[in-house]
């Protein structure tokens, strides 16, 4: 206690006297306060503290999900990569029919049933008929003839 | 009673309040008078160090006891007095004149009149001097606390708080020398 009062003396010697006179006055003036001001400064600080503790507490949000948000990220990129992997891998290793082509042979079908086809189709029967004629390099005008 | 045994009867639940308005007893003056020798007004002082122990009254049920209670309760109103100054400046930002620096540096005429020229300058001098340093001074020159529990308050080194302390002083004797 000694040592830190000379301490104390040492560093004061070092502040020149006026501003010794200066911090000496400022001390008084800082330390005015009213009459009984901290009675009632204890007064008004336990009233305070009773108001504060019979306010009802503000409702806190608590999200479900908050110590397990790193988890759900984690299990969501998971889930992504996988369900990616799965629907690429299928893709390329499946070679899905555009259409299902049947080979029917035309001997085994009914004559009725050829006729409705030519009826129901004549167009499009003309139009292959046709194409048929093109390709064996004959024409029905030069058989005529 | 010590302030170790009003604590731990605090914490316990058991007087809770007399526990507490013992504490408050025993340091509302030297926790008061440092914070009105950082801002000056009554007013703001009053407002700070009852934020101070209504902080004290929410918090003291965590407090571990690793340091004095009184080094908890200085560090705490640094605290709220720097939060407060800090507002201050955000609103003197946005306003044309700040209360604070009014009374810092064109003290009230009726005040003027009583002070010395040299009063007027040191009040000058304090409010040019940062928040740490005067806070240091306050504490090193009025209230003679030693530095490791300064340097504990204000969060910094020995060295630190020894160098505010005499960045301070220095300061303070120029702006006084100062016509």
């Amino acid at each position: 206690m000694g040592l830190i009062n000379d301490m104390n003396d040492m560093e004061n010697e070092s502040i020149s006297k006026n501003l010794k006179e200066a911090l000496k006055s400022f001390e008084s003036r800082t330390m005015q306060v009213p009459a009984g001001y901290f009675d009632q400064f204890e007064l008004d600080l336990m009233q305070k503290i009773k108001a504060e503790g019979q306010a009802p507490q503000k409702a806190r949000i608590i999200s479900l999900f908050s110590n397990q948000k790193k988890y759900l990220v984690a299990a969501s990129l998971v889930f992504a990569i996988a369900t990616g992997y799965l629907f690429f891998n299928k893709a390329e290793n499946t070679t899905t029919p555009i259409a299902k082509v049947e080979i029917i042979n035309i001997e085994t079908l009914p004559d009725e049933l050829i006729e409705a086809y030519v009826n129901n189709n004549e167009l499009v029967a003309e139009v292959e008929w046709n194409s048929a004629i093109e390709a064996t390099g004959t024409n029905l005008i030069s058989i005529n003839n | 009673m010590t302030d170790q045994a009003l604590i731990i009867q605090f914490q316990n639940g058991d007087a809770k309040e007399p526990a507490f308005t013992q504490l408050l007893k025993r340091h509302r003056e030297t926790v008061f008078f440092q914070i009105k020798k950082m801002v000056l007004e009554h007013a703001d002082a009053d407002d700070i160090a009852q934020a101070v122990w209504i902080k004290v009254w929410n918090k003291l049920d965590g407090f571990k006891q690793e340091s004095a209670f009184s080094t908890w309760l200085f560090r705490v109103a640094y605290n709220e007095t720097l939060n407060f100054i800090a507002q201050k400046k955000r609103l003197k930002t946005n306003s044309t004149q700040n209360e604070m620096d009014h009374s810092l540096e064109h003290p009230s005429t009726q005040n003027a009149l009583k002070e010395t020229a040299i009063q007027i300058k040191l009040e000058r001098a304090i409010a040019e001097l940062p928040e740490k340093q005067r806070f240091v001074f306050m504490l090193r020159y009025y209230e003679a606390f030693d530095y490791e529990k300064i340097a504990s308050i204000t969060g910094t080194t020995v060295g630190g708080a020894k160098a505010n302390y005499h960045q301070a002083v220095k300061k303070m004797t120029e702006l006084l020398q100062q016509a």
